[in-house]
This record gives structure tokens, C-alpha cells and sequence, in this order.
């Protein structure tokens, strides 16, 4: 059975009464991407639109669908209780400008009467069929939340894997307060080895270095404090697979480590040969690889805290008794010298990428129909996919934002499309 | 008065506030907003006064849907004397590069010969507030500095038809 609150009728009917910016002029027309076809009906469409997971791609979405039909039914499903996705649980909770684009979708249910259910996980509380049924259109934005496994590892199951591997995820999670989790079982140590060079591995670097008063301010908990801080930490490697040039970092991100009180940051990185450097406008992969050398040259020469990073290598095993004690890894290239890296540590956190979750109701996939049309997010009749879900676990918050204008003009265009060859259509499923 | 919003924005931070512009400044004015990507050059006008808001990206970059824009102008330096506009950056201080995107295309168009009006308003996202009731404080204050250029305007106006 549908859940009662769910339904679109009851769900949408308080904010509508309470919604003082009911008479918002609809900006669309002037957008040349949604231009409507020329023989577009002249009333504008108010189709019932269900939107699953409420991170920045469901919540672009709703924005747009919402600016081209002013009238439509748009409701957000949610299996937690509170919005926003990883903009809440992902986010380095000290990133607070980029925290804040949750308030521009705060407007979405304050004041655009756009609805939405927490608690409501789409595949159990409520079937996709289910859901398909009582909506004209459904669009999946439910992102990628399991932490992608280091196969090599997952060693044979006769050696399971030592205890002290956590996954980014995880601990991103745990560092902003989601109700699943908890510090049980972790241990970071005194040496800790990060694996990944993206902004995630960045942001698992500075938070581990961050001061416990300054964690305190941004709302972090008292227990997920003391079992960050326990070590004390005192040694962070961190390996990447591929050259620093093309390392999956964003420049700023390196620079905001430099800000980091009483650390000493080291690198491997073979400096690019200075002819290879073009001095007045660098690519990126020069930028890059200039962050990291300022980073490091701009560090103390002795510190309590040091960062090491490992550029070009790949993970092979991790090896110990019950926890694990050590890490090794061979050169991406094979060629490289030295062709193995080994490590001590404490603990290994993965920053390695996301993927589905085992046993998830909902894969892209399996739902996507034969003629699907996944660059503009069709899976199939009246069904759509966007974000993460759609394109895999790459690209920040603003790429959700373009993700979800291309499949929102996908979706205008056909819902106004069938109007048009047959007005009724919507009217009577009413 | 005719205002037109151009607005460039990487996470829609900036949209949103164009679209409380238009809410704020509709009652009284004709009020149109255009996302720069949509601007064709043809359409600038010295009719208009142009409220220009835009985000930095990154490391002081241009917010995606003002790039083609920059391009443009970088690429036809259409001359844009007589043009007015007031200019409204967003950022982060905590990057050094704060509300560099919205510096990026003020540089552009005052070197093609537009004059910026008023107080250059920024916001800093650093402590997690919203721009919007900022820059809603900067186009009240700056439309009521043009409401005063227009009366002084009409004085002297008044001036010279009484001494003729
Ligand atoms: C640790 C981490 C830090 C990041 N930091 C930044 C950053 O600083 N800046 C930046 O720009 N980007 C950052 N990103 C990237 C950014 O978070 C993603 O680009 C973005 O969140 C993807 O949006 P989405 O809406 O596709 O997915 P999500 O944000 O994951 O949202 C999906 C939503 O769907 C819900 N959901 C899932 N399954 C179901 C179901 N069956 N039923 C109902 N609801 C469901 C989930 O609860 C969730 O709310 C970070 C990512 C991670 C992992």
C-alpha cells in the first residue's frame, strides 16, 4: 500500500496553502534551452511529478521543472528524514559556502510548494510501481552511496581482511552526524594511510589535522572527535595512483592545506622539468603539480604532524594480524622505480569512488528499458534518471546542476510533446 | 526604469538571486533576468540598466554560465560605451581568490567602455549565509542612489528651464 502521507494529494495540499510565493512569474520563457515547441499548448502543463532522493540533482530538478510549470504537482521522496543528500552527509562540515547551497533548496518547500516526504525509502516503504502509478512522471536522483572496495584487498577468504579499513564514505559520513552511523569499531591511530588522490582523500587530510575545538564549532560530535583524535595522529600517507599533474584534486583544495597549523607536508613527486613548464599560463596539469610543490615548499621544516604524498602508485594488499599494520602498493607503471611501495600504519582509509549499493531495489541498469535514452536521463516511458544515479559517482554539486537542466528539458519536452498529440492525456489519469 | 539582471552562476546561488531581484524591484520597474549564457550582444542596450550578478568557481574562475559570455565579449570586443550597469560578486573568503568570477567580467566590461554605477556588492559565503538578503540591502541602496541622480537630473533640468 502507498503510505498515506505519501500521496501526492494530501502531500502537496499544506504547502500549497502555505505558500506566500504562489504568484512567482515563471521565468522559463525567457531560457532559450526550454523554448517550447511552436505549437505548445497555451496553458502550461501541471503534470504530477515524483522526485526520488532529495540531493542537489533531485532538488536542481525540482527547481527547473518548477520555473517551467508553475502549477505542477512535484513532490520529493526521501529515505532520510532530513533533505540534501551528500550536500548534508558527504560535505566536509567546514565547507560552509558549499553546505549553503542547501539553503537555495530550502526556498523549493518554504516557498515554491514543492513537498517533501523524509523517511520514504522508494523500493520498500514505497514501490518504483507503486510510485509510477499515482505520478506522471518519476525521476530517479538517487545518487551512488556505497564506498567502491580496493578488490586486491578482499585477500582469499581464508586470510580476511584485517580490521582498520574504513571507507571515505563512512567516515564522511560519521563526521556529519548521520543517524546510521557510529563510531564503533574505529580506530585511526597514530599513522593512517589514505588511498586516493581526490578531493575526498583532501578532505579526509584536513579534517584528520583539524583541531578538536575547531571540529567542535562545526557541529562534529564529541565521540566522533575523541576517535578521530585518539591517536594522536601523527603521520597521514597519501597515494594516488596517477602522476600529481593529473591527480584527481582541485587546485584549491591543495592550497587550503597550506592552512593547516604545525604541518610538515613531503611529496615523491618528480618535479616537471622547468622546460616543460609554460610560465605564463600554465594547464592545469602544471597547476596541479605547482600546488603540491608550493604546498610542500611552503611547509615547516619540522612539524608534530607530517603528510606524505605518493604519487603513481597502485594498492595491493593490506597485511597484519587482527588490525592491519601494513600497506603495500607496486608503481602504476611498471616500468617505474621503485617498483613496490610499502607503508606502517594504523589504519587505511579508501577515498577510491562510490558505486551501488549491494542489494539496492533501485539500479540504474536493471531499470533502464532497451530504448533508453541515458544522455538526456530516459530510462523509459515516463521515467528518468539524473546525477550521480545517472552518470556515475563523478563531478561536484554545480555538475548536478547542469545534469539536471539537460534532463529537465528532457522531461518538459516530452510531457508538453504528448500534451500536444493528446491533451486529455494528463487530464485523465487524474 | 528598465533593468535587466545578468546573472552567472556555477551552483545557482546566483540565480536565486536574480530571481529575488525581479521579486524585489518588479512592482516598480520593468524587470527582466537572462542567464548570461543566453545573452546575445545584439540585445545590450543603453536603454537598460544592467544589474550584473556572478559567482567565482574554484580557484577564481568564471562560474560555468558566464563563460560563453566572457568568450563573446572577448571575442567580438563589441563596444559598449553608454552601457550602465552595477556589479554584485559572490564568493568565499576563505579562498584568496574571493568573488574573483564577478571581477573577471566587471574588467571586461568596463574595458569595452561600459561604466559601472554604485557600490560593487559582494557577498562571502565563508560563514554560511545565503546572498540574498545582501544583495537585496545593495539593490535598494543603489536604486535609490539612481533615484537621486535622476531627481538632481531633473533639478538641473529645472534649473535650466527656469534660467532660459
Ligand atoms: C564525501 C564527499 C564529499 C563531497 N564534497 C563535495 C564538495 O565539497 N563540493 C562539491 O561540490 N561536491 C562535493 N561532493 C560531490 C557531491 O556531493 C555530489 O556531486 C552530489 O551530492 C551528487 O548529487 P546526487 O543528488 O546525485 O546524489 P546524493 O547527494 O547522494 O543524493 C541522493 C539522495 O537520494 C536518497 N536516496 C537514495 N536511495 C533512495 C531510495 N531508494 N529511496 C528514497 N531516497 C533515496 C539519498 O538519501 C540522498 O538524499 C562530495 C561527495 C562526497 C561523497
Amino acid at each position: 500500500m502507498v503510505n498515506e502521507t505519501a500521496t501526492p494529494a494530501e502531500a502537496a495540499a499544506p504547502a500549497e496553502a502555505a505558500a506566500p510565493g504562489a504568484a512567482q512569474p515563471a521565468e522559463a520563457p525567457l531560457s532559450a534551452a526550454s523554448t517550447p515547441p511552436a505549437a505548445a499548448p497555451a496553458a502550461p502543463a501541471a503534470p504530477r511529478v515524483a522526485i526520488v532522493g532529495a540531493g542537489p540533482a533531485g532538488c536542481y530538478t525540482a527547481q527547473f521543472l518548477r520555473k517551467r510549470w508553475p502549477d505542477a504537482s512535484i513532490v520529493i521522496y526521501d529515505r532520510h528524514d532530513a533533505p540534501y543528500g551528500l550536500i548534508r552527509y558527504g560535505v566536509a562540515p567546514d565547507h560552509l559556502g558549499t553546505k549553503a547551497i542547501a539553503k537555495q533548496f530550502d526556498r523549493l518547500f518554504a516557498r515554491d510548494r514543492v513537498q517533501f516526504v523524509g523517511a520514504t525509502d522508494i523500493g520498500t516503504t514505497i514501490t518504483l510501481e507503486q510510485l509510477q502509478a499515482e505520478f506522471d512522471v518519476v525521476v530517479l536522483a538517487t545518487g551512488l552511496w556505497a564506498d567502491r572496495v580496493i578488490d586486491s584487498f578482499q585477500t582469499d577468504a581464508s586470510a580476511p581482511v584485517p580490521s582498520g579499513v574504513y571507507g571515505s564514505g563512512r567516515l564522511t559520513r560519521l563526521i556529519n552526524g548521520h543517524p546510521a552511523e557510529s563510531t564503533e569499531g574505529l580506530h585511526i591511530g597514530r599513522r593512517t594511510v589514505i588511498v586516493g588522490n581526490g578531493n575526498v582523500a583532501a578532505d579526509l587530510v584536513r579534517l584528520m589535522l583539524t583541531s578538536a575545538e575547531v571540529l567542535a564549532s562545526h557541529g562534529v560530535t564529541a565521540d566522533v572527535i575523541a576517535a578521530l583524535t585518539a591517536g594522536p595522529l601523527e603521520h597521514i600517507d597519501v597515494v594516488g595512483r596517477s602522476p600529481a599533474g593529473v591527480a584527481k584534486f582541485d587546485v584549491a583544495m591543495i592550497k587550503e592545506l597550506a592552512k593547516l597549523p604545525d604541518v610538515r607536508f613531503t611529496s615523491d613527486s618528480a618535479e616537471p622539468p622547468a622546460s616543460a613548464v609554460t610560465p605564463d599560463a600554465p594547464t592545469l596539469d602544471q597547476a596541479k603539480a605547482a600546488a603540491i610543490r608550493d604546498l610542500v615548499d611552503g611547509s615547516p621544516a619540522t612539524a608534530s604532524r607530517t603528510v606524505a604524498f605518493h604519487f603513481g602508485f597502485t594498492p595491493d594488499r593490506v597485511s597484519g594480524g587482527e588490525r592491519v599494520e601494513r600497506v603495500t602498493f607496486r608503481a602504476t607503471d611498471p616500468t617505474a622505480l621503485p617498483a613496490t611501495l610499502e607503508l606502517a600504519a594504523d589504519s587505511v582509509c579508501t577515498a577510491v569512488g562510490f558505486t551501488e549499493t549491494a542489494g539496492a531495489l533501485l539500479r540504474r541498469d536493471a531499470i533502464a528499458s532497451p530504448t533508453a535514452d541515458l544522455e538526456h536521463g530516459r530510462l523509459a516511458d515516463g521515467l528518468y534518471c539524473v546525477g550521480w544515479f545517472r552518470r556515475g559517482p563523478v563531478g561536484t554539486i554545480p555538475a548536478n546542476r547542469a545534469d539536471a537542466r539537460t534532463v529537465a528539458d528532457a522531461i518538459i519536452a516530452d510531457v508538453e510533446a504528448a500534451l500536444h498529440t493528446s491533451p486529455q492525456l494528463i487530464k485523465e489519469t487524474r | 526604469m528598465n533593468f535587466v539582471i545578468l546573472y552567472g552562476t556555477e551552483s545557482g546561488n546566483a540565480e536565486t538571486v536574480a530571481d529575488d531581484l525581479v521579486d524585489e524591484l518588479s512592482a516598480d520597474n520593468d524587470v527582466q533576468s537572462i542567464d548570461m549564457t543566453d545573452v546575445e550582444l545584439d540585445t545590450l542596450t543603453a536603454d537598460a540598466f544592467y544589474l550584473v550578478v556572478c559567482s567565482t568557481h574554484g580557484d577564481g574562475g568564471l562560474p560555468a554560465s558566464a563563460v560563453p559570455f566572457a568568450e563573446v565579449l572577448d571575442a567580438e570586443q563589441p563596444d559598449l560605451t553608454g552601457i550602465r550597469y552595477a556589479m554584485f560578486g559572490l564568493g568565499d573568503s576563505s579562498y584568496e581568490t574571493y568573488s574573483r568570477g564577478s571581477e573577471r567580467i566587471d574588467e571586461r566590461l568596463t574595458a569595452l567602455g561600459a561604466t559601472r554605477v554604485g557600490d560593487y556588492g559582494r557577498h562571502d559565503a565563508s560563514d554560511g549565509s545565503l546572498p540574498n538578503d545582501t544583495a537585496l540591502e545593495w539593490v535598494r541602496n543603489l536604486v535609490a542612489g539612481l533615484d537621486a541622480d535622476a531627481d538632481a537630473d531633473a533639478d538641473l533640468d529645472d534649473v535650466a528651464a527656469v534660467a532660459r
